[in-house]
């Protein structure tokens, strides 16, 4: 349930959000090493701000001024934005399409924006990652791009419920049957298994206010991932990772379980397909120890 | 013929307060009575009940009245009604002229009582406009074929076939699939007796393949109707059952010995048939039929025949052609297959199965023998939950309600608890219970009183256990306010009726309109819901809507009733409204041109070399798309003349031109969905003056020239939906291809594109027809009133130019 957008294009301008150069840097550096091979140049934008969605429960307009901003600064370069970020991309996209198609809301938006010099015509467009992986490198070409398919370990993913909620505002990918992910994944040669309850939320919304329903939701998740016999839980969000990686300790504390499930940004996976090393990949970012994984990756090929 | 001037009489209805409560309606009346030729008007509560009409009758007579207008309802609602009125007075019936002032003006322009009055006036100035310029006409005989088709051999049309034969009539009856019977045939036990089904269906599926005056056409397609009513012409291909029917005595040998199985439709794929076979035991008629898809010709078959010799490898399809008055349309449903929700698992998960599975499973008779197991283990379920409205009553799928799944459901778990007692846990999650009818409230407390568990709330997600497959229900228990996950060891889905999957070709070949929920249209739903807009068409069963076995059969012997109606009459009278050739004026007598003859959607025009073209006036249904073809104006459509609409656009734009809409509509689908705009109290500005035409096809380009000329603001052409919606099959396409050549030129000209649209909108289309005008308001707001004139005014003397040609040949 895509909506590729038409224009496809190598340039694109990087929007890292809060959290992930803060809290969750190896995803940021797994990618920018891996979309450098797939020829992706992504342009830094050294002036953005929070993408406003944090702050909607207690101001909507504050979240359609504060993304509008960066929706201006991509438009005075020219360039569509790539957000790393679900709920950045979320946001930006539902924000400038919101703008661009109400003239009243776009003119008070403006308004208040116009004390920084900045005005919102409407002239670019925003992506995910993963629509970015899907849609502007495209399956043959990081098909191609992979030097050594991961076919000694099979995995799973959680896609995450912001990279395709709402399908009105956000549009991409069926969010009750997630296959894009899954596309990608098989791409590096891994193998993909399903689990009971693929499409359950992380919890991570909920984290702050209340810790253990979140808690118990993402080692319900984590227990699944394991009863389907995966080696490592694959992400694509900042937040999902933390419930699943960061967390997983306390989760194994808190419930009395054992997982021992490594969680990679998809980013990594692919890299080691394509031949990165793991330092490059810096999978030691990673709080679940991932050794025994990489060393199946590096392994004997199995059978024969 | 005399030429009598007109005396016109005009009536203004208030309709109660339908029209009163927001047109002076008074205010209407004194302004008819300033038109020329009005001799007399009155305003009446309700014109259509008998004082009304007899005010009119009484007017005529005293007021030597030749012309009438009534301002009121659509000429779709009372038309006939008052022509029949003039008839009885004496005046020929197409004297009669309708305004519509209610679905157009009053019920729409609620906001906007004054201009809703003005455009009140206007559309009676253009009525009285027309009327002046009426003719007598006199309504065509055709004879009638005093037989009947009937296509679907389900309970409804079963139903309708036993009825028109026990009346004397000739009927056919047409099925698709190897036997008589549809749907229900399918099913184990009927709601709310819990009577056998086929036990009950079964001897009247007997009577009709035993009924002197039935014929059964079965294992055939429909392949084309022609024709009109009375007098239909309908071409079937029988399909090669490669058994010769005469021959087969049905005992079933042949099946005994072949070797080959594949899965039987009939057990929705849970069970298997013989490459030989009948789909069941009860199959009317009972002949067997062969699937070439799986035959392996190995002959064993025609060993165990012998001497009946009943087997024929070489059957070729066989296309037949059946003269019949009337048809009925009972083709009835499908189920929905949810394999494209993810999030019930069907089609993923073993153990989930919608409930006709289910039937076929709890029949005695099916692939099971009667016995309810899992897929996945062949075990007896422990619980079984019944999930309602999968599809149905919901906006991205289905909007509406199917009718009878609270019912069916009722009736299974009914059994399934009768059968298996405590052994079996029984959930049933629904929305609403939904039992209305005779009984089935009684039938909901039996169920109850079984110790089923009814929990209200919709399920959202289903889970399986990958190594017992045993699913998990999570839903919403509205009653406790709680979210609940349900463990159930099997799943019935209890999925959406829709319309079934051939429903538009069917309509294609028939002429019928499909409603925004796909299912067969009705003329009207509360008044006629049997008939179709096509004459000697008519619907019974679930192909109208989805329903269950007593309303089908009521419709069944409804739409009998309605086909009787024609085919007990000799001859049936049909509206005079055709195409006439003025040999005179036709230049195929002088060029070889045959342009109408080539255009009419029904090959109804012949234009022999040399010799004017002539109408064959029996097969004219009226579109006029030959009269806007004709390039030297030759042609004339009684009722809808150029001279008629010309003063009716004349009328329309004699006063603020600027600020109007000039609509010209298709009697089937515009007209209609603007009507039901009006129905439907969809408000929107009242810009539009729309001239009623029976076909799009009518609208010559001329009509736009003229509009434009009189500085009409904007032009809308409305026509049915293209490619197949055309009541007359090709009058949309005729007037697209024209069309498309005349806006080009216009915007050329300097006319902004914006002012001429040419949309399509179904009968169904009310909102869509409002959002339009809505739309086109909005435009010319934005256009502004001095660019429209500035654009008029470098337009007209071209505009004069061209037509001063046409207006030159008119008075020669």
């Amino acid at each position: 349930m895509t909506t590729p957008e038409q224009s496809s294009s190598s340039k694109f301008l990087l929007f890292l959000g809060c959290a992930i150069p803060y809290r969750v840097s190896s995803y940021e550096i797994s990618t920018r090493k891996v979309l450098a091979k797939l020829g992706i140049e992504l342009v830094e934008m050294p002036e953005y701000n929070c993408c406003g969605l944090p702050i909607d429960p207690v101001s909507h307009e504050m979240l359609l001024t504060l993304a509008a901003r960066n929706l201006c600064l991509a438009e005075q370069q020219g360039l569509n934005m790539v957000a790393l970020c679900p709920g950045c991309a979320g946001t930006l996209r539902k924000v400038n399409k919101k703008l661009k198609e109400n003239k009243e809301l776009k003119e008070k938006i403006n308004g208040y924006l116009k004390d920084t010099g900045l005005e919102f015509k409407g002239t670019i467009e925003v992506k995910h990652l993963l629509q970015l992986l899907a849609e502007d490198v495209g399956i043959e070409k990081i098909k191609n791009a992979v030097k050594k398919p991961l076919t000694n370990i099979q995995v799973t993913e959680h896609s995450g419920c912001h990279v395709s909620r709402p399908i009105e505002g956000v549009g991409f990918d069926n969010p009750e049957n997630p296959q894009i992910l899954k596309n990608l994944i098989e791409a590096t040669g891994a193998r993909y298994v399903e689990y009971t309850d693929k499409i359950a939320c992380c919890g991570a919304p909920i984290a702050g206010v209340n810790d253990r329903i979140p808690l118990q939701l993402s080692r319900e998740k984590l227990g699944h991932v394991r009863d389907a016999g995966a080696q490592a839980l694959i992400t694509v969000c900042p937040f999902c990772h933390m419930m699943f990686d960061t967390n997983q300790p306390r989760i194994e504390r808190m419930f009395n379980e054992s997982f021992k499930i490594p969680v990679l940004h998809y980013p990594q996976l692919l890299g080691l397909a394509i031949g990165f090393s793991p330092e490059e990949m810096d999978l030691k970012g990673l709080r679940v120890d991932p050794t025994q994984i990489v060393s199946q990756v590096f392994g004997k090929a199995e059978g024969n | 013929m005399t030429e009598e001037k007109p005396r016109i009489g005009v009536f203004i209805c208030h309709c109660g307060l339908n029209i009163a409560g927001v047109i002076d309606v008074k205010e209407v009346a004194e302004y008819a009575k300033t038109l020329p030729d009005v001799f007399y008007t009155k305003d009446n509560r309700y014109t259509c009940a008998d004082p009304g009409q007899d005010e009119i009758r009484k007017a005529i007579k005293e007021h030597r009245l030749n012309r009438v207008v009534v301002a009121a309802c659509s000429p779709r609602m009372h038309e006939p009604t008052f022509r029949k009125t003039c008839a009885e007075a004496n005046l020929n019936p197409f004297f009669f002229e309708m305004a519509n002032i209610r679905e157009f003006s009053s019920w729409c322009h609620p906001s906007t009582p004054k201009e809703a009055t003005e455009k009140a006036k206007e559309i009676v100035k253009m009525a009285v406009a027309k009327a002046r310029l009426l003719r007598p006409l006199k309504e065509i005989e055709v004879p009638v074929t005093n037989k009947a088709l009937v296509i679907g051999g389900g309970i409804a049309g079963i139903n309708s076939a036993l009825d028109l034969a026990e009346m004397g009539f000739k009927v056919y009856l047409l099925e698709k699939t190897e036997s008589i019977g549809g749907h229900m045939a399918q099913l184990d036990k009927t709601f709310p007796t819990l009577d056998c089904s086929i036990c009950i269906e079964g001897p009247k599926m007997v009577d009709v393949g035993r009924h002197p005056n039935i014929e059964i056409v079965s294992y055939a397609d429909l392949v084309d109707v022609s024709g009109f009513v009375g007098n239909f012409k309908v071409k079937i291909r029988k399909n090669p059952r490669y058994i010769i029917h005469e021959d087969c005595t049905g005992c079933g040998e042949c099946k005994e010995v072949c070797p080959i199985e594949y899965p039987n439709e009939w057990d929705m794929n849970m069970g298997v048939r013989k490459a030989i076979s009948v789909p069941f035991e009860q199959s009317v008629p009972l002949v067997y039929t062969i699937n070439m898809d799986h035959c392996i010709e190995c002959y064993k078959c025609v060993d165990a025949c012998g001497a009946r010799q009943a087997i024929n490898f070489d059957q070729k399809p066989e296309e037949i052609e059946l003269e019949v008055g009337t048809i009925i349309v009972a083709t009835g449903f499908d189920i929905y297959l949810p394999y494209d929700d993810p999030l019930y698992g069907y089609g993923k998960y073993d153990n989930v199965i919608t409930a006709l599975e289910f039937e076929r499973l709890i029949l005695a008779a099916g692939p099971t023998g009667g016995k309810v197991i899992r897929a996945s283990d062949g075990e007896k379920p422990h619980s079984v939950a019944f999930i309602q409205c999968v599809g149905s009553r919901n906006l991205k799928k289905y909007e509406y309600c199917s009718g009878f799944c609270c019912m069916y459901a009722l009736k299974n778990a009914i059994l399934l608890k009768e059968k298996y007692k405590d052994d079996v846990e029984v959930y049933l999650l629904y929305m609403d219970m939904r039992t209305p009818f005779k009984g089935y409230e009684e039938f909901y407390r039996r169920a109850r009183n079984l110790g089923i568990t009814f929990i209200r709330g919709r399920a959202s997600h289903i889970l399986e256990d990958p190594e017992t497959k045993n699913l998990v229900i999570r839903a919403e228990d509205m009653t406790l306010g709680q979210p609940i996950e349900l463990p159930a060891e099997m799943v019935v889905l209890c999925t959406a009726a829709i319309p079934k999957s051939d429903a538009g070709d069917m309509a294609r070949i028939l002429n019928l309109s499909r409603g925004t929920d796909g299912f067969f249209m009705e003329s009207h739903p509360k008044l006629k819901p049997l008939d179709t807009p096509a004459d000697g068409i008519f619907l019974a069963g679930a192909c109208q809507a989805p329903k269950d076995i007593p309303y089908s059969v009521s419709q069944g012997s409804g739409a009998a009733a309605r086909a009787a109606t024609i085919l007990s009459k000799p001859k049936w009278k049909i509206e005079p409204i055709v195409a006439v050739v003025d040999p005179e004026k036709c230049r195929n007598t002088k060029v070889k041109c045959g342009i109408c003859a080539e255009r009419c959607p029904y090959g109804a025009i012949e234009a022999p070399e040399k010799q004017p073209a002539k109408v064959l006036t029996a097969m004219c249904h009226g579109c006029g798309t030959c009269v806007a073809e004709c390039p030297a104006d030759a042609i004339t459509q009684n009722h809808f003349t150029d001279e008629q609409i010309f003063a009716q656009i004349e009328k329309a734009l004699e006063e603020n031109p600027e600020g109007k809409i000039l609509g010209f509509l298709c009697n089937w689908c515009c007209y209609a969905g603007a009507d039901l705009a009006g129905t439907s109290r969809f408000e929107y500005p009242p810009l539009i003056r729309p001239i009623r035409v029976m076909c799009s096809g009518r609208v010559d380009r001329d009509f736009v020239l003229d509009a434009f000329r009189r500085g009409a603001g904007m032009v809308l052409v409305g026509a049915c939906h293209l490619p197949y919606d055309c009541h007359y099959i090709s009058g949309n396409a005729r007037m697209k291809t024209r069309m498309d050549a005349l806006a080009p030129m216009l915007e050329k000209l300097g006319l902004s594109p914006q002012r001429f649209r040419v949309e399509y909108v179904s009968a169904a289309e009310g909102l869509k027809f409002a959002e339009l005008m809505k739309e086109m308001a909005t435009q010319m707001k934005e256009l502004g009133l001095e660019k429209i004139k500035a654009e008029n005014a470098k337009l007209k003397p071209i505009l004069d130019r061209m037509l001063a040609k046409k207006e030159q040949k008119a008075q020669q």
